[in-house]
């Protein structure tokens, strides 16, 4: 098992992430994953029966992991220990900040895969609609909070550029440069 | 403009993302068998050509629909309807590999243009000749095994248009004939769209590394941290003769960026980079790239560093001219 990535979190930001655990990021993701579906249903129609299986999302550089069931309007995204050993038709795991790269685009994913960025396994066709999935559905920050107009602009580029200063200050891999 | 820049769009932001980036055309399929890229997840469905076509022709970017498998025996639907959709959503071109199909297209779609597919391997002056005397294509995708001197001497004797791929992924087989797919999984490019369809693909880990499997065929291993490709038999590594290597290549992807003015001088018309199966963020960069490296070679000027600036992007992290320097020769 590959067990460390290019780009994890500091040490310190790892102890400062770690109350996260405790907090409901499950039924918080879930409302927004549902809420999405109800703005976009075309995303989840790309996925089609893939909507129904379950991938489970590992940062490595956080004690916890996330079961998502991208079931459109009836979704549902868990927030797990790290060591639940849950069951799952995929799981891939990487560094936070990669990951979250590839739910906006910025990274692409073969890439990630060729430079052992991140590991996959399970079903690799449900993963492939997945991935093809979110690179159509041109996710922002905002989506997730339900923030639209003046709000969201505001929301997106905040969140973007500090995962962008953020990335730098890790190390992550950046589109186009040689690991 | 002495080049044109085809660029790949898998979904309808890539097709965006590759207009923006500077693509004078893209390409993309619809969301079934009818083309070679029929991966879960991607392609177009009708609707979103003809949002994807408007939005392209606002940017004066053309968009060529690839429907570039062959038909089933009897079972001609579907590529009957992607012809007649292609066509209804206003694309400049439909690029084609199969006799019927381009019958069908020629026959019922006499205002459609005809491209001819690399998956048709049409690489003698006579082949050409014969798909555009009896169907009236108008451009030929180029097989990926041609030399940049033999390139040269096809344009010398053909009187249609040709198109080199110039970046990505790089088969090494002569396209449209390779069954390696077929043999390990029932399925291959030239019939269902896939070459190693996912849900054959398994990768496992364990203290060694992790494995690639193709319908339980362990085709790799990588190390940690070793570079990795995709899991196509071609790019398997085998042990043979009591030596583990890569048999039938190495995973590579192609990069011709330092031939592009040799390509425009042997007579190339366009320019194509693969890649439907990739990330938008993908797209962008690598057009954006191509597009600066073509525009240096009009202005006279010298070469953009395209091997530096996407080396990150690239299979098994390598890049190679492929046949186009046959240096073994």
């Amino acid at each position: 098992m590959a067990e460390h990535f290019r780009g994890e979190l500091p040490r310190l930001l790892r102890l400062l992430a770690a109350p996260a655990g405790f907090l409901p990021l499950g039924p918080a993701l879930t409302m927004a994953v549902r809420r999405f579906a109800r703005r976009k249903p075309a995303v989840f129609d790309r996925l089609g029966d893939y909507g129904k299986c379950s991938f489970l999302i590992e940062p490595s550089d956080l004690d916890v992991s996330f079961l998502m069931v991208p079931d459109g309007t009836r979704a549902e995204v868990k927030c797990l220990r790290r060591r639940a050993n849950q069951p799952a038709d995929v799981t891939v795991r990487g560094p936070l900040l990669v990951l979250l790269g590839l739910l906006d685009g910025t990274f692409d994913g073969d890439a990630l895969f060729f430079n052992r960025a991140i590991s996959v396994s399970g079903r690799t066709d449900a993963l492939v609609a997945l991935r093809n999935a979110i690179e159509d559905a041109e996710l922002t920050p905002a989506d997730f909070v339900g923030a639209t107009g003046g709000l969201g602009r505001l929301v997106d580029r905040s969140v973007i550029g500090g995962l962008g200063l953020a990335r730098r200050f890790t190390g992550s891999p950046i589109s186009g440069e040689p690991s | 403009m002495s080049l044109e820049l085809v660029c790949p769009a898998g979904t309808p932001s890539a097709l965006r993302a590759a207009v923006e980036a500077g693509a004078h055309s893209v390409y993309c399929g619809f969301r079934d068998e009818t083309n070679a890229r029929n991966f879960p997840g991607l392609n177009f469905s009708p609707d979103e050509l003809i949002e994807g076509v408007r939005f392209a022709h606002g940017h004066g970017t053309k968009v060529l629909v690839a429907i570039n498998t062959f038909a089933k025996a009897g079972a001609m639907e579907a590529w009957k309807a992607a012809l007649a959709n292609a066509e209804k959503a206003g694309a400049d071109a439909v690029i084609l590999a199969d006799l019927a199909v381009l019958d069908h297209a020629a026959t019922h779609h006499p205002n459609l243009r005809l491209h001819l597919s690399v998956q048709a391997a049409a690489a003698t002056p006579e082949a050409i000749a014969f798909y555009a005397d009896t169907f009236g294509v108008k451009r030929i995708v180029m097989p990926r095994v041609l030399s940049v001197e033999e390139i040269a001497k096809l344009n010398a004797a053909i009187n249609v248009e040709t198109e080199a791929f110039v970046f990505g992924g790089l088969c090494p087989m002569t396209e449209g004939r390779c069954s390696l797919s077929s043999y390990a999984t029932g399925k291959s490019p030239n019939l269902t769209g896939v070459c190693s369809p996912p849900e054959h693909v398994a990768y496992t880990e364990d203290k060694n590394g992790t494995a690639t499997r193709l319908a339980g065929f362990t085709i790799d291993r990588f190390g940690a941290g070793e570079q990795a490709g995709y899991p196509t038999l071609c790019k398997g590594r085998f042990v043979a003769g009591g030596k583990t290597s890569y048999l039938f290549e190495d995973p590579v992807s192609l990069n011709a960026a330092s031939l592009i003015a040799a390509l425009a001088k042997a007579g190339v018309t366009a320019l194509k980079i693969e890649g439907r199966q990739r990330g938008k963020g993908y797209v962008a960069e690598v057009v954006r790239t191509f597009r600066a490296a073509v525009e240096a070679i009009d202005a006279g000027g010298t070469e953009v560093e395209v091997g530096r600036l996407l080396a990150g992007l690239v299979e098994g992290g390598r890049q190679t001219s492929g046949a186009y320097k046959k240096t073994w020769r």
